[in-house]
């Protein structure tokens, strides 16, 4: 879907009613899918549904909630999961350091910037990296703030159904819908990836999750990948615009 | 000891409560880091050029781990046929001006597809 700008600067409310319209499509959709499972974990340790609700309303992250209600599912110690957690959700630092620039343009106070980095998880940082840069910088923040509450709150809502609904569901629908998440994702990355430079880092990152196994063991392999594999792609991006400029 | 307390003590908010400081804090800190760090960067600063590569890449990494060592119901589904749909769901978004409509549903319909057919 393209944006078309608004020909005279409009209402921030209009704004963001655009960014709800454009999210209740496959972004919803793809969040729905990937949060129904959650729903599930939720349920068999013996939580309200309420709970389960609240973890996707607050936390916004589905590998650190798979991550806390499996790891109390296996009896594991709080503050050691509280700890796995926190390596878990690392990637959201430099995710949201990216995101400002777009964002704060007009400067914003920090308290508007802190409300639109609570949207940020993998779907809408993806979806705001792939649609903000092409709109004009102010209609940004209000556009981002729509699309991203809208997907939290279609998640949300996805998980409280999940409680009731995963329990029923054939085992060849479920890998479907557990292959959703990733599936949306690769397809976000690479539609963004339009210059040889934009595939690197996808393609050093997967090379060395792939390899882990055999080599570095996989209880780095996402820091090695993000920050080492990252690295290696920023150095070779910018010894080629050295070499253009 | 003090945690065995908090639990007893907070009777049925206790799930809440878990949610909120196990949950949710550790979560949070990284996207008010994220903003404080951020909110100063320019668009054109190599800092920002690093760290939106290295934020690329790691959710690429998450991704990939999502698809080559999964859990649940995805796991019993051969990894061959998994690398084949999203390699699928790649060719058809490409193919189709880089729709992910079309991305989502050719590797959705490729993995039913092989995971029925290798079925037992």
């Amino acid at each position: 879907m393209i944006y078309v700008p608004f020909r005279e600067s409009p209402r921030p409310g209009r704004i963001a009613l655009t960014g709800m319209r454009d999210a209740l499509g496959l972004a919803s959709i793809t969040i729905c899918f990937s949060l129904i499972g959650i729903g599930g974990l939720v349920r068999d340790i013996g939580y309200p549904m309420m709970a389960g609700a609240l973890s996707s309303a607050l936390m916004w992250a589905g590998p650190a909630q798979v991550l806390l209600f499996g790891s109390l599912a296996a009896g594991a110690a709080l503050p050691l999961v509280a700890i796995a957690i926190l390596f878990s959700s690392l990637r959201f630092l430099p995710m949201t350091m990216s995101l400002m620039p777009l964002l704060n343009e007009p400067k914003r106070p920090t308290w508007q910037l802190l409300l639109a980095a609570h949207l940020v998880a993998i779907t809408n940082w993806a979806e705001g990296m792939r649609r903000l840069p092409d709109m004009p910088a102010a209609e940004r923040y209000p556009y981002f703030c729509g699309f991203g509450t809208t997907v939290l709150v279609s998640g949300t809502l996805a998980t409280a159904l999940g409680y009731y609904l995963v329990a029923a569901m054939p085992p060849v629908l479920a890998a479907a819908l557990l292959f959703t998440t990733p599936m949306f994702f690769t397809v976000n990355l690479t539609a963004a990836a339009r210059t040889a430079g934009d595939w690197l880092p996808i393609v050093i990152s997967v090379a060395i999750v792939a390899v882990a196994p055999l080599t570095i063991g996989t209880d780095y392999d996402l820091m090695v990948a993000g920050v080492l594999g990252g690295s290696i792609a920023y150095a070779i991006q910018r010894a080629r615009r050295r070499s253009h400029a | 000891m003090t945690l065995e307390l908090l639990r007893q003590e907070s009777g049925w908010f206790w799930p809440y409560l878990v949610v909120i400081i196990i949950g949710f804090l550790p979560t949070e800190l990284w996207r008010v880091l994220g903003v404080l760090a951020g909110k100063g960067l320019s668009e054109d600063s190599e800092l920002f050029r690093w760290v939106k590569v290295v934020a690329t890449a790691l959710v690429a990494a998450v991704v990939a781990k999502l698809i080559l060592t999964p859990t649940g119901a995805l796991a019993a589904v051969p990894i061959g046929v998994r690398i084949v749909a999203i390699a699928a769901g790649i060719v058809a978004m490409l193919a189709t001006r880089r729709s992910l409509v079309a991305g989502l549903a050719a590797g959705e319909l490729s993995l039913i597809a092989g995971a029925w057919l290798s079925q037992p």
